[in-house]
């Protein structure tokens, strides 16, 4: 009969061990097959073993970020009231409106030509355009016409073409560093969704309609900062699952979780490598085996460390037997003690 | 491709660098090569028009591959056929087309600007040059290869290096040769199937393989995943039977200070002495004689050499001299019998001796087969002919093809040599199979009507019978005569086992390689598997028993490694002075790290459980 029993790993299993490797040997073969996808349009977001990379080095901010923004009520069904929402989160730049951009280095003025049909798209106006611009930096800004025209009191060119630059990543719409949002339909629900390519779900989680259950963002570090350590371990497993799955790779999502359990057993997220998971190991020579050899022996002695001997490693570099497996079994009582204890008995 | 005005300019590059501008790069570019073909420039200039960068390259620097052509002027060849006699007659030859602006050598860069046709009758008025023979887009012992158009470009790469590793009549003076290593096919054959490049480089004269039967069959699952079945009988009548030679060679080397080497039976007194035993095969001037059958260990070579360092003659109390035996002996795992022995002098007037041992090579399980289409196999069961499958005129194949390696594989040549070498045997004529001299369907058209001439199918199908059983096969089976080379990949070569043995001075782990008995690494990622199984007494037992296992006392006060003093009798610890230890069992390679960290001025103390 198939009980939870069945299930149950038997103690003294090395999960790590097997895990490493299930996710390891698929791993390999991912390294010859990254380029097949190259030039594909559809999907742009990272995907293989640089993604793999990205997750287990825990980056501060992954190189394609996105969000998935579920909706709430009347927004999730209607698709009217979706793009809505999607105005009020979709972040427009100054640069996404702009036909031309002139800069006039001896007057120190910029003047911006707008593209109305650019504007009409966003509902966007010059005039709510300049007054934005002027909220959000130290210049004067008067619309004339589709043209803005911006003082920027310096006839330094060099400040001038900061200023530029630095005016053409304003975001004059939506929420700063949202990213565009496109309307997506579940097949099966038929509910409507956004994605997003960038990511600010603190934000998004502001405006009405929102679904703030479903909310979900790739940034394993914002999920951190706003669900906490639970998501952010869920995450790490997601989204390994994720990359693994798209190269046709199936890897049993518990090793995934024992992988990020590893990252997130702390409460915060640790890599894996020198400055995380194996940097941290409790024994000297685990960590010495691995890298920066002689900086933790140093260590050691300088703090006069002690190793006690529990890993694998260490076990194995002098040749005593490991506490894995077959040696998870050690002897509790010798059979002259026995007879000891049973005397004791009898006296008593 | 942007518009360009006819006043941009084009930019010339002599080998990589820029010279100047033309207006027009094309016509310049002609202008060079009219200049080449009449002999006003070097005939070594390649000259090219790159309309995407609208430039003009021309390259004169060396390290270019170059290929000759035959040149197209308005829709003719200028090879005529007159000129064509006159070649053959021999009244001109290769540099008075050169020189005559007929042929051309075109580099990889000029050769964009061509449009070459493969065979005359296809010249157009486009045309520029003619190739000056179909196997011309082929190398050269891609050439030795028949059908090598109807092969998998991935087989060419492989088809090349076997043809190049095959057993042969490699010089008709091997006799007199001292090669260190080589190889001799006993009876070696033309190939039926042949080529042309093959015979003008007159490998007919010394071939390297034989012309096997070949059916496409499996047997027992014997020829799985590229293992071949042979026919003993055929083993026995020498097909792929070969002599394995081996030169050892050693010199009386002079040294600083007068002294020298000495070739000579060494005497018992010689440091390294190796036994009265190793020496017995030697005659009297130290050298082994020819005919003496040889093992592993046995002294080839008897020499004398001074000690190595000065300190060691002089030491040893004046009277007598001390003396190194340096005597060459042969290496584990080899054995024969002395086909020649040599004695010479070396260009510094040193005596030389070379020592030729042969040894024969019957082929066996784990001997290296392949074709010439890329099809290689080893040698996995040699079947009693009785065993073997056979036609009905009695006919054995000599060599069982599992059907298997050919469709994923796609070396359809194979198929195709099998059937034009069957075709061949039982005309009695030489096949050409040249690479694009026919087309595919004539040719089996074509051995096909010989086969049928001979009472076979044309396809070269034919009932077999189980040689086991008796009993005949439902599938006809696809049989024919393919040449097949026997590479200098054997087994008698490679083989090698190690229980105990050697280890390393500095680690005490076994020795690496076959040279020096070595074992097979365990290493992290094997360990890794065991750690994953939870066998850890199994992983004890590679990584410390079978490996580095050191007993080590361990001082119970500081923790430091200790040694037995056998003037006192007692167990001392040389940091604390210490008389309590325990002796520990640990890895060498750990006490080597200890000692390491110690000489970084760290201490590291065990403390020990009871």
């Amino acid at each position: 009969m198939a009980t939870k029993k069945n299930f149950l790993v038997t103690p003294g299993e090395p999960v790590g061990v097997i895990a490493a490797q299930s996710i390891g040997e698929p791993g390999t073969q991912m390294v010859l097959r990254s380029f097949h996808y190259a030039g594909v349009a559809s999907s742009i977001a990272t995907s293989g073993l640089p993604r793999l990379v990205e997750i287990v080095d825990t980056r501060k901010k992954p190189a394609t970020p996105f969000s998935y923004v579920y909706l709430k009520g009347k927004a999730a069904k209607d698709f009217d009231a979706a793009e809505q929402i999607v105005k009020k989160i979709s972040e427009v730049r100054v640069n996404d409106v702009i036909k031309r951009i002139l800069e006039n280095f001896s007057k120190g003025t910029i003047m911006i030509r707008l593209d109305e049909q650019k504007l009409e798209a966003n509902e966007l106006t010059a005039k709510g355009i300049a007054s934005k611009i002027e909220k959000l930096i130290k210049a004067e800004c008067t619309a004339q016409g589709n043209s803005l025209l911006i003082k920027t009191h310096t006839k330094a060119a060099k400040q001038t073409r900061a200023m530029a630059v630095q005016i053409g990543k304003l975001t004059v719409n939506g929420i700063e560093n949202a990213g565009r949002a496109v309307i997506k339909q579940d097949k099966k629900t038929e509910e409507f969704y956004l994605v997003t390519n960038n990511s600010n779900i603190a934000a998004i989680m502001q405006v009405e309609g929102v679904d703030t259950s479903r909310i979900y963002t790739n940034d394993i570090f914002e999920m951190y900062r706003i669900f906490g350590i639970e998501a952010a371990r869920n995450t790490i497993a997601k989204e390994l699952d994720i990359v693994l799955r798209e190269q046709g790779i199936n890897v049993d999502e518990r090793h995934l979780y024992i992988l990020a359990d590893a990252m997130s057993a702390s409460g915060s997220i640790k890599n894996v490598g020198r400055r995380g998971l194996s940097g941290e190991k409790e024994s000297i020579f685990a960590r010495a085996a691995y890298e920066e050899t002689i900086k933790h022996l140093i260590n050691a002695a300088a703090f006069g460390e002690r190793d006690d001997m529990k890993g694998v490693t260490e076990n194995v570099l002098v040749g005593k037997q490991i506490g894995l497996g077959t040696g998870t079994v050690t002897l509790a009582i010798k059979k002259e003690d026995i007879s000891k204890i049973s005397e004791k008995k009898g006296k008593k | 491709m942007a518009k360009r005005s006819i006043n941009e300019k084009c930019y010339v590059y002599i080998n990589g660098k820029i010279l100047g501008y033309v207006k027009d790069g094309k016509t310049y570019t002609n202008e060079i090569r009219t200049a080449r073909r009449t002999g006003v420039l070097s005939g070594e200039i390649n000259v090219a028009f790159v309309p995407k960068l609208n430039a003009v390259h021309i390259n004169t620097d060396n390290g270019r591959i170059r290929k000759p052509y035959i040149i197209v002027e308005g829709g003719k060849s200028k090879l005529t056929p007159d000129l064509m006699d006159k070649l053959r007659k021999k009244e001109i030859d290769f540099n008075y087309l050169l020189r005559h602006g007929i042929v051309e050598f075109l580099d990889a860069e000029e050769e964009e600007n061509t449009l070459v046709v493969f065979k005359e009758k296809d010249i157009t008025a486009e045309t520029t040059h003619l190739e000056v023979d179909t196997t011309s887009i082929f190398g050269f012992t891609l050439n030795m290869s028949p059908f090598p158009e109807h092969n998998n470009a991935a087989r060419h790469a492989m088809l090349s290096n076997f043809i190049k590793q095959s057993q042969g009549l490699y010089a008709t003076n091997f006799n007199l040769r001292f090669d260190s290593r080589s190889y001799l096919l006993f009876y070696p054959q033309a190939p039926i199937v042949s080529t042309s490049v093959f015979k003008s480089a007159h490998m007919e004269k010394h071939p390297s393989g034989q012309n096997f039967i070949v059916a496409l069959s499996t047997y027992y699952g014997y020829n799985m995943a590229d293992a071949i079945v042979l026919n003993k009988a055929a083993v026995d009548r020498g097909l792929g039977r070969s002599m394995f030679y081996k030169t050892y060679s050693d010199e009386e080397r002079r040294y600083p200070g007068g002294q020298k080497d000495v070739f000579k039976v060494p005497p018992a007194t010689a440091e390294g002495y190796l036994g009265e035993h190793a020496y017995s095969k030697l005659s009297e001037d130290g050298i082994i004689e020819p005919e003496t059958i040889v093992d592993e260990g046995d002294v080839l070579i008897g020499k004398v050499a001074p000690p190595r360092f000065l300190e060691e003659s002089i030491s040893a109390s004046g009277l007598e001299e001390k003396i190194r035996d340096d005597s060459t002996t042969l290496k584990a795992g080899e054995k024969g019998v002395i086909d020649s022995v040599v004695f010479t002098e070396s260009t510094g007037a040193t005596k030389v001796v070379k020592v030729r041992i042969k040894s024969l090579r019957v082929p066996e399980k784990g001997d290296k087969f392949a074709s010439r289409q890329g099809q290689k196999g080893v040698a996995a069961y040699i079947v009693p002919q009785e065993d073997m499958p056979f036609n009905e005129q009695g006919i054995v194949p000599d060599l069982l093809l599992n059907p298997h390696s050919v469709p994923n594989r796609l070396t359809f040549g194979h198929l195709l040599e099998e059937l034009a070498g069957k075709a061949g045997a039982l005309s009695g004529k030489m096949v050409d199979g040249t690479a694009f001299a026919e087309k595919g369907s004539q040719r089996i058209e074509e051995y096909g009507k010989t086969l049928e001439e001979h009472g076979f199918d044309k396809f070269g199908d034919e009932t077999l019978y189980d040689g086991i059983t008796g009993k005949r096969f439902q599938a006809k089976i696809f049989n024919g005569v393919v040449y097949y080379n026997r590479l200098y990949h054997m087994v008698s070569n490679k083989l090698q086992v190690r229980s105990r043995g050697p280890v390393q001075i500095l680690t005490h782990q076994p020795t690496e390689g076959k040279a020096r008995q070595g074992g097979l690494r365990f290493g992290e990622m094997e360990r890794d598997v065991l750690v994953g199984y939870g066998a850890s007494l199994l992983l004890k037992e590679r990584l410390l028993d079978q490996s580095d296992k050191a007993a080590v006392l361990i001082c119970k006060d500081c923790g430091n490694i200790g040694y037995y003093d056998y003037i006192k009798r007692t167990v001392v610890c040389p940091i604390c002075g210490g008389t309590a230890m325990s002796e520990v069992e640990i890895s060498y390679a750990f006490k080597l790290l200890l000692d390491e960290i110690k000489s970084m001025h760290i201490f590291p103390a065990m403390k020990l459980k009871e």
